[in-house]
């Protein structure tokens, strides 16, 4: 098999079994590129991680397509996008259709009683951590704390918080 | 006590176009800066009104329980909700392809450079706002549920497993999940 191939086929398995998105599996992936295959370096590794945070767009997938592209090139990095995102969506899209469909059904309604709220305070617990990895001075905890506080109290469209903290960063308070 | 996490909103729903549902999430996408949940709740709930309250916390729930990356999930399933096949294509391509493509394009010439001092500090600003956004999405999803002990009491516990003690999110949603879902069936007074 080629490494594209191989790459392409353990990124899709990955991406099967990535329950609460893909950096649980991501000590998986480092794993098989870096010791296993020796594709990319421990440094390649963390730079690409650390440059797809900074990059607007779905990062994870485009962490995959920078490593699919260290791999071998343009065909590389589309086949590692596409084994990382097109497997994900085939099951949203069916599940979500099986799910939707048995709105009412008396076992989606105990399904959707207890997983809702696990659903709610993870995505709280995702903010509070993603704050603890960003948030590296006071200045960036008060932004923080400022845009959850306004975004819950009033109704400001969520870019103009965005656009201010950008602002205020450029100047360097953050 | 019932407990029913589905009723429907009172004002009647709008119908969504394939060009607006790909504008949409394109601009999710490319904003969104890690807190892409609350910009794809304003647009597809507050804005265009394409689903209700519960509709998108209905999705977000099926999203978090998938294996993938959960926020192309939502866009994925707020398309097939309102337009099927050619809706979900159509914001998959908007959330994924296009700003995919745009950031690898941006992603070789940061690599051909060394990062721009600028560039890093706005970085900063939005990181810290995005993630004020997505803890602010959590608590406002929770919010119509505050008054439901076991609600408040899961999330809690699911928060707590994460954030405070750090434990892995595969432990803490073998361990919650099941105690939920026997508390959820108690809480409907009958037997599975």
């Amino acid at each position: 098999m080629t490494p594209i191939t191989r790459l392409a086929l353990f990124l899709a398995l990955m991406s099967s079994i990535s329950f609460g998105g893909i950096p649980p599996v991501l000590p998986d992936i480092r794993h098989f590129v870096v010791d296993t295959n020796g594709w990319l370096t421990d440094q390649d590794f963390a730079n690409f991680f650390a440059l797809a945070q900074t990059i607007p767009g779905p990062n994870m997938i485009l962490m995959m397509t920078l490593i699919g592209w260290k791999v071998s090139g343009l065909v590389g990095a589309v086949a590692a996008a596409g084994a990382t995102a097109v497997p994900p969506c085939t099951m949203y899209f069916v599940g979500y259709r099986l799910w939707d469909r048995c709105r009412d059904k008396p076992w989606q309604r105990v399904a959707r009683a207890s997983l809702a709220p696990l659903t709610f305070g993870l995505i709280v617990a995702g903010g509070t951590v993603m704050a603890q990895t960003v948030d590296k001075s006071w200045g960036a905890v008060a932004v923080t704390a400022a845009a959850a506080t306004l975004l819950l109290a009033t109704r400001v469209n969520p870019l103009w918080l965005l656009g201010a903290a950008g602002a205020l960063g450029a100047f360097g308070l953050v | 006590v019932t407990i029913e996490l589905s009723e429907e909103a009172s004002a009647p729903l709008n119908p969504a176009s394939l060009s607006v549902l790909f504008i949409e999430f394109f601009k999710v996408s490319l904003l969104g800066f890690g807190g892409g949940i609350a910009l794809a709740h304003r647009a597809a709930v507050e804005r265009r009104r394409w689903l209700s309250e519960a509709e998108f916390a209905d999705a977000l729930t099926l999203c978090q329980f998938m294996p993938g990356p959960n926020v192309v999930g939502i866009a994925v399933c707020i398309g097939a909700k309102t337009r099927g096949a050619a809706g979900a294509m159509a914001a998959f391509i908007g959330f994924a392809m296009i700003p995919g493509a745009i950031g690898f394009g941006l992603a070789l010439l940061y690599l051909s450079r060394t990062g721009i001092p600028l560039v890093q500090n706005i970085l900063s600003g939005l990181s810290a706002a995005a993630a004020g956004l997505m803890l602010a999405t959590g608590l406002r999803l929770l919010k119509p549920h505050i008054r439901d002990p076991r609600v408040v009491a899961f999330a809690g516990l699911a928060f707590a497993g994460l954030a405070i003690a750090r434990f892995p999110l595969l432990l803490v949603l073998a361990v919650l999940t099941p105690l939920s879902i026997a508390t959820a069936v108690i809480a409907r007074g009958r037997c599975p």
